[in-house]
């Protein structure tokens, strides 16, 4: 059975250090998406802050009448910011599904991949990582559902009840039944994903299909694996962003860029210490059901005998 | 004055034939003199006395009530036609209220829950019926399908200081919560449930049709309300209880009487619990009742510091609070519409099962809405003509007293990563649409609610922060404490408002008021240049100069940008640590300010004491001349990191 011991835990970890060019890949196209898209807000905010003693407001403390203010001023310093941030989101998921197929490509073989192979394994799976994500549409379909209809009980119980706690506890629940069915998901097709770079599979309904008794065969190893990690990523942001609100100096504007980076890309490394315990996980299963595979042993050859002998 | 008035007329009144079954012949002396002896002890002139019987029924929502109202001919005229408020009517899809509502909100939707009425099965007076004769009018829109106005017209007329009495029996059904007063789940809000009858004001009766955005106004007076109702029922309401008693068939009649009020509110539920505590000023020890709904009992500390608070302020700035108690109803979730509401010694708060320490939201409610005890309670200004006059005003001192509770710079978010003050709010509130409508006009005539709201609470606070840069902020408070000491009790006007704060300053201000009160004109000062260069600019730069040695010539031009003319202060900064202070009347479009001196320009800034709170940008009242890009960092960073991790959060797809 494939190995669920920590050292897959820590391999993954180790593995995301050894490559570290992927995290620092992925990181700087996210940086410079997202600066590059919200480039001219920053611009119209700074001829309007720069050189102005109301500025002030926002520097030390955070006045939100200030930030208002701003926000409708006559010049629209904001205007464009939203697009801005959803097209470098958009930018960001289509390079990431791009890079995947290398990436996974290099966790799995363990070897380190090269620019022009790992462009190669990019390009190689990108088609059929496409698809994957079409499905995954499909799939979160009934959650979506589930999700409404949820939301229509939500307001039922909270119009029926006279404590709000009713509806609170219940919102509560769907929450956590919610993540933990789109986390099951998530495993779901990061091993279609590693099936199909292991194996070459081309077959994207194959590659879900054997994904899916993988996961129901080893359901608490895959998802322990993946929980950890998601985990770590959340208390270390919890923790991030709490230190950020509460004890950094608000004129700290150097300090807290140093400390949101840092946030984003642990919370990058995350997602990639996922990727590769998943992929060496995989590895591992494969090797043991490889080693546990019985061994055919023929009969030993005898030597020839003559057919008959034919008496006269 | 009044008593010699009060004797000619009873004695007028007794000489007419007694053909007028309901004038008090003879008993007009007695009455006459007890009313104004009354009237010397009471706080108020008291022209209307309700006693009301009312029965509540929680299963079908429906109140059934008979009234008696003995109404007071202080007209000077002769009266033979009555209006009468039904606001209950309002809540019915083709009132002018639901009409107005979807004209600003188009994806309301209706619902059957909502409706609500009052329904008059019998009106009688001097013994003659009248029911028949109940005639609805739309005095505001000729909207025939409205009925929240209803008339009557007497057999004969009342003489002026003669009394009438109207007997009424109505039924009230209860709307689920739209508006200020329903029903949600076991929770009942009981406003405006009574037909009411309207105010003689200049020389007219003033009864307006309810619409989305008006309120109320009627006469002071008292009320005795018997309330029955299922024993479970925990019951605030805005009187003394006088009795309360078990009946035999699981009810309980519940007796208040108020006095010096304009109106009578109550508000029940079986799941409330109610706090207890008092506070004593300078009228004497007032009782607080907290009723709060399950799930919010966090919250009622900070309500009661707050409206402690609140009362001890009042007392101190404005004036005494009069009566002997007050309650707060505490609505349940989801009954937000029914909260931050006022009525006479009793108010509605806002709260939710969650609110962090650092929102002040919840204590904000609770100002404001005990604020207009003063502000409509007692100084009874009519809210549908001239709304500004008790929520402008209200909320002006909202933001004073926010900040002397809970600190300027953090009345209403006191968070270490954020704060918001009240004085920004409201004028954050203004800036959402500044200029479609004055301050005075008629609350329904407003371009929509949003207008209403921006004006009449955000402008009108944000006018009154700026006239103290005028007048000051000390003299300001003494203008509010005179008016109110002089009008409560009564319905005063804007005109008397703003004489009364021109009195006290001893300043003509109508060049103030003309735009910020009557006009629409916006403000908007601004920094246009600010630079310094050398006096010999001609002359090439020495080498191994010093600063110090050379004389620089310094330019600071400041402009009005738009139409509203007001003086303003300049400081121009140095780099030798000197600054110098100007003031502008701001009556020319511009003004250049020129000084040669060793030293360069570090700042200009107009309005240093950031007093102009109407100016509608403060980003453009200064100049610094060494850039200083850290705000723009920090919003960069902001932003930036939010992009990022939704860009992760995207690719979680993949």
């Amino acid at each position: 059975m494939a190995d669920t011991k920590p050292k897959t835990f820590f391999s993954g970890a180790a593995q995301v250090w050894r490559s570290q060019r992927f995290l620092w890949l992925l990181y700087a196209v996210n940086l410079v998406l997202v600066r590059s898209m919200t480039y001219e807000t920053k611009e119209r905010v700074s001829k309007i802050l720069d050189h102005r003693l109301a500025a002030g407001q926002i520097l030390h403390g955070f006045d939100l009448g200030a930030v208002i203010s701003l926000g409708t001023h006559s010049e629209l310093p904001f205007l464009g910011l939203r697009s801005g941030l959803l097209h470098s989101s958009l930018l960001f998921t289509l390079f990431m599904l791009f890079a995947t197929g290398g990436i996974l490509a290099a966790y799995y073989s363990g070897d380190r991949l090269k620019a022009g192979p790992f462009f190669e394994a990019c390009g190689h799976h990108f088609w059929r990582f496409f698809r994957l994500t079409l499905y995954l549409l499909v799939v979160l379909l009934p959650v979506g559902l589930l999700i409404w209809r949820a939301g229509i009980r939500y307001n039922h119980i909270d119009e029926q009840s006279i404590s709000p706690f009713a509806a609170v506890h219940f919102l509560e629940v769907v929450i956590i039944v919610i993540l933990l069915l789109l986390i099951c998901i998530r495993i779901w097709f990061d091993m279609a994903q590693v099936i199909a770079v292991a194996e070459d599979e081309r077959r994207m309904w194959k590659a879900l299909w054997r994904a899916a008794s993988l996961l129901r065969h080893n359901f608490g190893s895959l998802l322990w694996l993946y929980l950890r990690v998601s985990l770590i990523a959340w208390v270390v942001l919890a923790l991030g962003l709490h230190f950020w609100m509460y004890h950094l100096r608000p004129e700290s504007t150097g300090a807290a860029f140093v400390l949101s980076q840092f946030l984003i890309i642990f919370w990058l490394a995350t997602r990639l210490w996922q990727r590769a315990s998943e992929s060496i996980w995989y590895r591992e299963h494969q090797r043991a059901i490889a080693a546990s595979a019985p061994v055919y042993d023929p009969p030993p050859i005898t030597p020839h005998e003559p057919l008959t002998q034919i008496s006269m | 004055m009044r008593f010699h008035i009060a004797l000619f007329l009873a004695g007028v009144i007794t000489a007419l034939p007694p053909c007028y079954g309901q004038v008090k012949t003879s008993s007009a002396v007695a009455s006459a003199k007890a009313s104004v002896e009354s009237t010397q002890q009471t706080l108020s002139t008291r022209v209307v006395a309700y006693q009301i019987d009312a029965r509540l029924d929680p299963t079908k929502r429906t109140i059934s009530a008979t009234e008696t109202l003995r109404y007071r001919n202080l007209t000077g005229q002769s009266q033979q036609t009555f209006p009468f408020h039904m606001y209950l009517n309002a809540f019915q899809p083709e009132s002018t209220f639901m009409t107005e509502s979807q004209r600003d909100n188009p994806d309301l939707e209706w619902k059957k829950e909502h409706f609500g009425a009052i329904r008059i099965t019998h009106l009688e007076v001097g013994g003659t019926d009248l029911t028949s004769q109940i005639q609805f009018i739309h005095p505001d829109d000729n909207n025939a399908a409205d009925r929240t106005v209803m008339q009557i017209n007497l057999a004969k007329p009342i003489p002026p200081g003669a009394e009438v009495e109207f007997k009424i029996s109505f039924e009230d059904q209860m709307p689920q919560v739209v508006a200020r007063t329903g029903y949600l789940r076991d929770f009942f809000m009981v406003g405006q449930w009574f037909p009411k009858v309207g105010v003689w004001w200049k020389n007219a009766w003033n009864c307006h049709q309810f619409h989305q955005n008006t309120e109320f106004f009627a006469d002071f007076g008292t009320f005795d309300v018997k309330l029955t109702l299922p024993q479970n029922e925990i019951v605030g309401a805005g009187g003394d209880l006088v009795s309360s008693i078990n009946n035999s068939d699981g009810t309980k009649t519940l007796a208040y009487h108020s006095e010096d009020v304009h109106d009578f509110s109550w508000s029940a539920s079986p799941s409330f619990t109610d706090v207890e505590d008092s506070w004593t000023g300078s009228a004497g020890t007032v009782k607080i009742h907290l009723l709060m709904s399950p799930g919010n009992m966090s919250t009622a500390p900070r309500y009661m510091q707050a409206l402690k608070g609140t009362l001890g302020l009042y007392d101190q700035w404005i004036g005494p609070y009069p009566y002997d108690r007050i309650t707060v109803v505490d609505p349940p979730h989801g009954g937000v519409q029914a909260g931050g509401m006022e009525y006479p010694t009793l108010i509605t708060a806002d709260t939710s099962w969650f609110v962090p320490k650092g929102s002040l939201l919840p204590e904000a409610v609770v100002e404001h809405e005990f604020g207009h005890q003063y502000w409509y309670g007692m100084v009874a200004t009519n809210e549908f003509e001239e709304a500004w006059l008790d929520e402008g005003i209200n909320t002006y001192l909202e933001v004073k007293m926010m900040d002397a509770l809970y600190g300027k710079g953090k009345s209403v978010f006191n968070f270490p990563f954020l704060q918001l003050d009240d004085d920004a709010e409201q004028r954050a509130t203004y800036l959402l649409q500044p200029d479609t409508d004055p301050i005075t006009r008629f609350a329904w005539k407003f371009y929509d609610d949003s207008a209403y709201g921006a004006v009449t609470y955000g402008k009108t606070a944000t006018v009154l922060l700026t006239l103290e840069k005028l007048i000051g902020e000390e003299t300001l408070r003494q203008a509010l404490h005179t008016y109110f000491m002089r009008y409560r009790f009564t319905h005063p006007t804007g005109e008397d408002f703003l004489k009364t704060v021109e009195e006290v300053s001893g300043k003509d201000l109508h060049w103030y008021f003309e735009p910020a009160i009557y006009g629409t004109q916006i403000f908007e000062y601004k920094i246009l240049d600010a630079h310094s260069e050398p006096l010999k600019w001609y002359e090439p730069e020495e080498q191994g100069s010093k600063p110090g040695d050379e004389i620089y010539r310094t330019y600071v031009t400041v402009q009005r940008k738009v139409d509203f003319v007001f003086p303003a202060d300049l400081k121009v900064t140095f780099d030798d640590g000197q600054s110098v202070l100007e003031h502008w009347d701001g009556r020319d479009r511009w003004m250049r300010y020129v000084y040669d001196r060793k030293a360069q320009l570090v700042s200009a800034e107009l309005d240093p004491g950031h007093q102009l709170l109407l100016d509608r940008n403060f980003y453009n009242n200064s100049y610094v001349v060494k850039a200083d890009g850290r705000a723009t960092s920090k919003l960069s960073n902001i932003w930036s990191f939010a992009g990022q991790l939704l860009a992760q959060l995207f690719a979680w797809l993949t």
